[in-house]
């Protein structure tokens, strides 16, 4: 999920896509197909609805948000490298050379990462003649470091490259970092060995940008808040209206693309340009896709079954339909339940007590009735109860049985929890009930949409008997993730966030949870992990130290390979076991549900979503 | 009448006024509703953050701030809803163009639903009053009941699963994509949503005319006009009904200038792009520029319905002076 505090459209698609989200063991079913060739398959229209429009009408440079990145990746825009779209088992957290002729040359030391481009590449309308090349990525990665052009996006990921954030500070007039020695090569100097690097170049904003002109963004040029509404693109599939496009007069001027219509609907037709012979990641099944946007949620799960439409983007599929789907034999093959790679979890702040004692915060693992709080989500097809903190696709499954507060039936164990609680020093009296002041009236913040308020009342009773209370304000959601971020809010506990991967490494989690370069302002490191003491002080606290992992965070973005996922499995171990910033408690699923002219399916591990371009249907 | 209207119209401006600051400071004062930081998402450092509040003028002084929205309300070309100002904070898209885009579809909401409620409440209410007492007052009269009695969204939902998902008498939820306005009412994919709008105040607009209109026929004239030698039917529609139907056109013009400001819950069930529509999806993103947008021009439909009915109440009744 991404935490893009683009608060309220990441959360809406945490609580929107991953809502479903569920476990292992839960009612799965694997892609859709019929057996057909891909020829069989190809054609048609898929009708899909969204609840809400995509957050940052399709810039790339901004756009921080799965469902959006779901729409590039299928079919708007191709990068150096890029995922197949289908789930983790059949290989779909891994990338693929895409834009890119192969697996990038890295030096020895892992400064330098050496891109070498696919030949005959064209843009779609209106840049049809156009190849691209290598300084077009190049352009695609001055405006990612723009602050006028990226707002809300995640240009932090490409401060790695040497010169970039003294471009995007104003200080030099391009990257020193990337240069194009010819059309086909990109050469990236990095400031520190990152070894997830071809992931960050399988993400949308690194996707090239046409020349137009002499102008500095080439096609973007002019467009700093709307180029997505004029979007060239590179994959299988343009806006609707793409040939209309005219880049020659000022931007002002210039009409946006048609197939786009912001909050309101979206239309994808074939680009006549992509060549399948270039593109092997991409079965581009559908002629055209279209999509409207708002609705009610039961209203639109309804129109899927009933078949006016294929499939909803951004929902979540109603309990009565989850259980329909699950139960009636006809209508099992139409329910795809996935992991979504995201994590549910309560967070503590370390520096309020009592939760500056890892014993209470132990004391919480233990007490905590996950299975009551998937239930009230809607029960084992919604999530597989967490023992950990990363997902287990991002450890390459090295944790999978792990779980160091392992209770029966995941219902949590009070006897376990008073005896933590006894080693507490707020516990004076050594009878497993907390005795300290510092108990009382815990202010706790979580999100007042259902199944959360349900959750709290739980987490009241479990906690109830180690002698603290919870002083619970449920809070819209954005606001939710908002005071949680903030350190000067004082909170003890968050009880209502939930993260999902940006990409499919494990610095994703490690990175803006527990390094201290996700404190606040940034994010979104609720437990204010590796804050120094004048932070602390200037935030009101009276707590003068808390843990740090900075360290082993460092450690993990240099490893690669194997070395890489044991080094995030320690630092899940660590924090588990000694630092407890935590209690995770569901890794979420997403279940989807189709129309019966779905005819194929894939699940998009990457996105966490369906994957369009693999989505074929009757008609076809 | 024209000092009345001039008077009339700075009050409306006052109204305006009073109403954008409101929203304004309400928008201000919102916990967490600093808009910098909602835009810039998972920023890195404070710099990117105050570097957005720049860009959205969030740097400047409270008064200027909100200097800068009030001049987007003042209708002058160049400065109403200027795009510099009254951008989505979300998608960055214009106020003005995305407002004008979808104004057609709720006016078409508003003054279909109006027609229907009309067409409706007004029989219902005659027929009871005349016939007080009777099987026709107290079917009427449950009618209402039942009518005032119905939540939207619940009512609105209940017509869909009824009318379109089980019986497929009806069109699914939403327009076309690329339809028009013409195109979208042929394919009867307004007939749902007007009667979930009008069937709350048909049945408030029956109470109310049949109540005017018992009372309207006690009245002197009345029992003056029957004197006369009047038919009932002439008494009852030529002089009952004129007095009765006076406060509905005032109830009438308030509505339906409500209605132009979005209606909320239909439009939202209903997937119509309208006013309403984007408002609540404005309102859970905390963006402000439409909020402001939204909440003004639906202050200005209401205050200018409220012009528009006092000065036609005249018209309807002779007591009434303009002063």
């Amino acid at each position: 999920m991404k935490r893009s505090l683009r608060f309220i459209a990441f959360v809406a698609v945490l609580g929107i896509v991953a809502a479903a989200c569920g476990g292992n063991g839960s009612t799965s079913s694997s892609s859709t197909d019929t057996g057909s060739s891909s020829a069989d398959l190809s054609g048609g229209t898929l009708k899909m609805a969204m609840l809400a429009d995509v957050t940052a009408a399709f810039d790339p440079q901004k756009e921080y948000y799965s469902v959006t990145w779901e729409y590039y990746r299928c079919c708007l825009l191709r990068t150096l490298m890029s995922y197949k779209g289908v789930p983790t088992a059949e290989g779909g957290a891994e990338i693929f050379p895409d834009l890119a002729a192969s697996e990038p040359e890295v030096s020895a030391d892992g400064l330098t990462w050496t891109f070498t481009l696919k030949q005959g590449v064209n843009y779609g309308d209106p840049f049809g003649d156009v190849s691209v090349t290598a300084g077009d990525f190049i352009r695609a990665l001055e405006r990612t470091a723009d602050p006028a052009a990226n707002t809300g996006g995640y240009s932090f990921y490409y401060s790695v490259i040497k010169g970039f954030d003294d471009y995007a500070g104003g200080k030099a007039d391009t990257i020193s970092g990337l240069s194009a020695p010819d059309d086909s090569t990109l050469v990236i100097e990095l400031t520190e060995p990152t070894g997830d690097l071809g992931y960050r170049f399988a993400m949308a904003t690194t996707a090239p940008i046409p020349p137009s002109g002499d102008a500095k963004y080439g096609a973007a040029e002019g467009h700093d808040r709307n180029y997505g509404r004029f979007l060239v693109a590179t994959g299988p599939y343009q806006f609707q209206g793409a040939a209309d496009l005219d880049f020659t007069g000022p931007a002002k001027d210039q009409t946006p693309v048609a197939g786009y219509v912001p909050g309101r609907s979206i239309v994808l037709e074939r680009n006549p340009q992509w060549d399948a012979a270039t593109d092997d990641l991409r079965p581009a099944y559908p002629d055209a896709i279209e999509v409207t946007i708002g609705g009610d949620n039961n209203d639109l799960y309804n129109q899927v079954s009933s078949g006016d439409i294929d499939f909803v983007v951004d929902g979540a599929v109603p309990p009565n339909k989850i259980k329909e789907y699950t139960t009636d034999p006809d209508l099992q093959n139409r329910l795809n339940v996935y992991p979504s790679d995201a994590v549910r979890y309560v967070s503590f702040n370390l520096a309020v007590p009592p939760f500056d004692d890892v014993h209470v915060r132990k004391a919480i693992n233990w007490a905590l009735d996950k299975q009551g709080f998937r239930q009230v989500r809607g029960g084992e097809t919604t999530g597989q109860i967490a023992g950990h903190i990363w997902v287990n696709s991002l450890e390459n499954n090295l944790l999978s049985d792990y779980n160091p507060y392992a209770t029966p039936n995941d219902s949590g164990d009070q006897q376990q929890a008073m005896d933590e609680m006894k080693q507490s020093k707020y516990d004076k009296n050594g009878d497993g009930v907390c005795d300290d002041p510092a108990c009382e009236n815990i202010l706790t913040i979580t999100d007042r949409e259902d199944p959360y308020p349900d959750q709290a009342a739980i987490l009241k009773d479990n906690l109830s008997p180690l002698g603290i209370t919870l002083d619970v304000k449920e809070l819209e959601r954005g606001t939710m993730y908002n005071k949680c971020n903030d350190a000067n809010s004082q909170h003890a506990m968050c009880a209502g966030p939930a993260w999902g991967k940006d990409y499919a490494d494990g610095y994703t989690f490690g990175g803006p949870l527990f390094d201290s370069s996700g404190l606040w302002e940034s994010c979104c490191n609720y437990s204010l992990l590796g804050a120094t003491a004048d932070q602390l002080s200037g935030w009101g606290y009276d707590v003068t130290s808390v843990p740090t992992v900075d360290a082993k965070v460092d450690e993990c973005s240099a490893a690669q390979g194997d070395a890489r996922f044991q080094c995030w499995a320690d630092l899940d171990k660590q924090l588990m076991e000694e630092v407890v910033p935590w209690v995770p408690y569901l890794f979420d699923n997403s279940v989807d549900i189709l129309s019966p002219n779905v005819t194929n399916y894939s699940f998009d591990q990457f996105a966490g979503l369906a994957a369009f371009d693999h989505m074929a249907v009757t008609g076809g | 009448m024209g000092r009345y209207l001039v008077r009339r119209v700075l009050f409306l401006v006052l109204v305006l006024f009073i109403v954008s600051l409101l929203t304004f400071l309400i928008f201000v004062k919102l916990p967490a509703g600093d808009p910098a930081r909602r835009a810039v998402g998972r920023s890195t450092t404070p710099q990117q953050i105050e570097a957005a509040r720049v860009a959205f003028g969030l740097d400047k002084p409270l008064y200027v701030q909100y200097g800068r929205f009030a001049r987007g309300l003042v209708p002058i070309p160049g400065w109403f809803l200027d795009e510099k100002v009254y951008y989505s904070y979300a998608n960055f898209v214009s106020v003005k163009e995305e407002l004008f885009r979808r104004l057609p579809v709720t006016i078409t909401l508003a003054v279909g639903a109006a027609f229907i409620w009309l067409a409706m409440g007004i029989p219902i209410g005659i027929i009871s009053a005349v016939k007080r007492g009777s099987f026709w007052d107290r079917a009427g009269m449950l009618f209402a009941l039942v009518g005032v009695s119905m939540p939207v969204f619940w009512l609105g939902q209940l017509l869909l699963y009824a009318f379109w998902f089980k019986l497929r008498w009806a069109p699914k939820s939403g327009l076309e994509i690329n339809a028009t306005i013409w195109e979208s009412i042929a394919q009867g994919k307004f007939i749902l949503p007007w009667i979930t709008l009008a069937f709350t105040s048909a049945a408030f607009y029956a109470r109310m005319v049949r109540g005017n209109l018992i009372e309207t026929m006690g009245d002197d004239y009345i029992r003056t006009a029957r004197a006369k030698g009047l038919s009932e039917r002439r008494v009852i529609y030529k002089h009952g009904l004129r007095g009765a139907l006076t406060p509905v056109v005032t109830m009438l013009g308030l509505d339906i200038g409500a209605l132009l400001g979005g209606a909320f819950i239909t439009e939202t069930l209903f997937a119509m792009p309208g006013i309403g529509q984007w408002a609540v999806q404005a309102i859970a993103t905390n963006d402000f520029p439409i909020v402001m947008g939204v909440t003004i021009v639906g202050a200005l439909f209401i205050a200018a319905a409220n012009l528009v009915v006092d000065v036609t109440y005249a018209f309807l009744d002779p007591r009434v002076r303009y002063t």
